[in-house]
């Protein structure tokens, strides 16, 4: 799959070819058009990228009119990422797609911070499950909730949607970072802080993915700085079900399909028949070993 | 438009200017396909960093299909870009967004500040081509930094800078007279294009007269990430890599423009 934020609505990827894909996840997308943050918007930290965008995107009733019935005509499924201010946001694109030809599914943005409080939906086990339920009831379509990993922990927030009833999750999302111009003395984002992305990022993604996997009877979508085939095996040995591309998505349009042919290179190579056959090994920590 | 992703050999490095490396490549493709203004992602190779980095093409020959980049050391990946020998290989994506609009009759004045000449050989070569009557006015900090006036065949060159070292003693823009009836092309750092716009506007020169090669911070090149946002003067942002680079200057709020920050 490619990461919400990282393939727009899938019309302005020339490179690629669609075919590679499980899936697409959309740009997230709100109840009305917003025009995102002034610049400067992105910036390069080792290894990784910052973004602070501001969920600059047409608004559900575009998606709704211009985007679903082309999606509709696609081998692809696509999946909706869905973001707001509030749960009554969440909700409102949840049943504008309900029942719509061409959306496979929903992803909820949980990281967007709540009005109500100014607290994220996601950094809160009982914001998020009141979140996930209230558009569990909104929608029939698919519904993963997309967990951020600025928290304490993960697996509470992960077992409180699970009960909500999220169909699976995905982790992570971008971690809260920032990096400064020091010939300008001044933070590089317009808005400070933003969410870092990437490679830098694997290594954290790759334990919030394995903690999620062994708590968890949905399935985990793994996501975070996967750049190569080997990457995308660690997150399924992790326990993913299946992984999500972001960043890379950037750099290299069609790695997608090199890291699913990678994948597929491996699986042939090692005498696994497919995915579901591949081995998880734990390893045992031995108190008197 | 076609987008091609495609190894493109390096065949020649010099230094045109003080403080800056034009790399000459080879790649048919690119050299054949690019419009004067249009920009590539050249994928760096330096430790640490991710993101192509954005250039716009200087000048491309179709016949012998080399193209040229010319740019300074900003941060890693364009030291790692200037350390590129003949035969190095490069990882090309391009060409991107829109070049300048050339069609019309006037006289062309092009206004360059700094490393914002990097973009004009092969938009004057093409002026002149269209039987243009075209003006150079290049601003530098220093007669050394700036690119040699025989780089522009066919056009009457004026030169400023900063220290009085070589042609005017000030900013480029003030080269500027008497130009009401003329298509401007400009490119530079932020507060040059703002003076630009306020001279403009004291002139009465209409701002959609004159075309702009932005310069924002880029991601992805491809209008997916949103982060090249321009702040357009109708409200909102337009998109660097896929509205521009080039665009009229009258789309932009020059007012909000921030300059571009370089890594």
């Amino acid at each position: 799959m490619v990461a919400s934020g990282t393939f727009g609505y899938g019309f302005d990827a020339q490179l690629v070819d669609r075919s590679a894909l499980g899936a697409i996840v959309s740009k997230g997308t709100t109840p009305r058009p917003r025009e995102g943050n002034a610049p400067t918007r992105i910036g390069e930290t080792p290894s990784g990228m910052l973004n602070a965008i501001g969920l600059q995107n047409p608004g559900v009733e575009h998606v709704a009119r211009e985007f679903a019935p082309l999606w509709a005509t696609w081998e692809v499924p696509v999946i909706v990422n869905v973001a707001g201010d509030a749960i009554e946001d969440y909700v409102a694109v949840a049943r504008r797609l309900d029942g719509i030809a061409g959306i496979a599914g929903l992803e909820l943005n949980i990281s967007c911070p709540n009005v109500a409080n100014g607290l994220q939906f996601g950094l809160d086990p009982r914001l998020a499950a009141d979140l996930t339920h209230a558009v569990r009831r909104a929608t029939q379509l698919p519904l993963i909730v997309k967990l951020t990993p600025n928290v304490t922990d993960i697996v509470a927030v992960g077992q409180a949607v699970q009960a909500a009833g999220a169909d699976a999750v995905s982790a992570i999302n971008t971690f809260v970072g920032m990096a400064i111009d020091v010939r300008r003395r001044r933070p590089i984002l317009s808005r400070s802080s933003g969410g870092i992305s990437g490679p830098a990022i694997k290594p954290l993604a790759l334990q919030a993915v394995w903690q999620l996997a062994a708590a968890l009877s949905i399935p985990v979508i793994g996501i975070g700085g996967i750049t190569t085939p080997s990457d995308a095996l660690e997150f399924l040995l992790a326990g993913a079900a299946a992984v999500q591309l972001g960043t890379v998505n950037y750099v290299r349009p069609q790695a997608a399909r090199e890291v699913h042919d990678g994948i597929a290179t491996y699986l042939d190579e090692h005498g696994f028949g497919d995915l579901r056959a591949l081995p998880i090994r734990r390893s045992r920590v031995l108190a008197n070993a | 438009m076609t987008v091609a992703l495609a190894p493109a050999v390096v065949v020649e490095r010099s230094s045109p200017m003080r403080g800056a490396t034009e790399l000459v490549l080879r790649h048919p493709p690119s050299a054949g396909s690019v419009l004067p203004g249009q920009f590539f992602q050249i994928a760096v190779g330096a430790p640490h960093t991710i993101l192509r980095r954005p250039y716009s093409a200087a000048w491309a020959d179709p016949v012998s299909g080399r193209i040229g980049f010319i740019f300074n050391v900003v941060g890693a990946g364009s030291a790692w870009l200037a350390n590129r020998h003949e035969g190095h290989e490069l990882d090309l994506l391009g060409p991107l967004g829109r070049g300048f609009d050339l069609d019309g009759e006037r006289p062309a004045i092009v206004v360059a500040g700094g490393l914002g000449v990097a973009v004009f050989p092969g938009v004057v070569q093409a002026l002149v081509a269209h039987s243009r009557r075209v003006t150079v006015l290049l601003g530098a900090r220093t007669a050394a930094q700036l690119l040699p006036a025989d780089r522009f065949v066919g056009a009457q060159v004026q030169t400023a800078t900063d220290d009085g070292t070589a042609g005017y003693r000030g900013s480029v823009v003030d080269l500027l007279k008497g130009v009401t009836s003329n298509d401007l092309f400009a490119c530079g750092p932020t507060p040059m294009l703002q003076t630009l716009m306020r001279k403009a506007r004291e002139v009465e020169l209409p701002l959609s007269s004159i075309q702009v090669a932005l310069e924002t911070p880029m991601g992805c090149g491809l209008g997916t990430c949103l982060g090249c946002a321009a702040p357009r003067i109708a409200g909102g942002y337009l998109l660097t890599c896929q509205d521009g680079p080039c665009v009229r200057a009258d789309r932009i709020d020059w007012d909000r423009m921030t300059d571009a920050f370089h890594g």
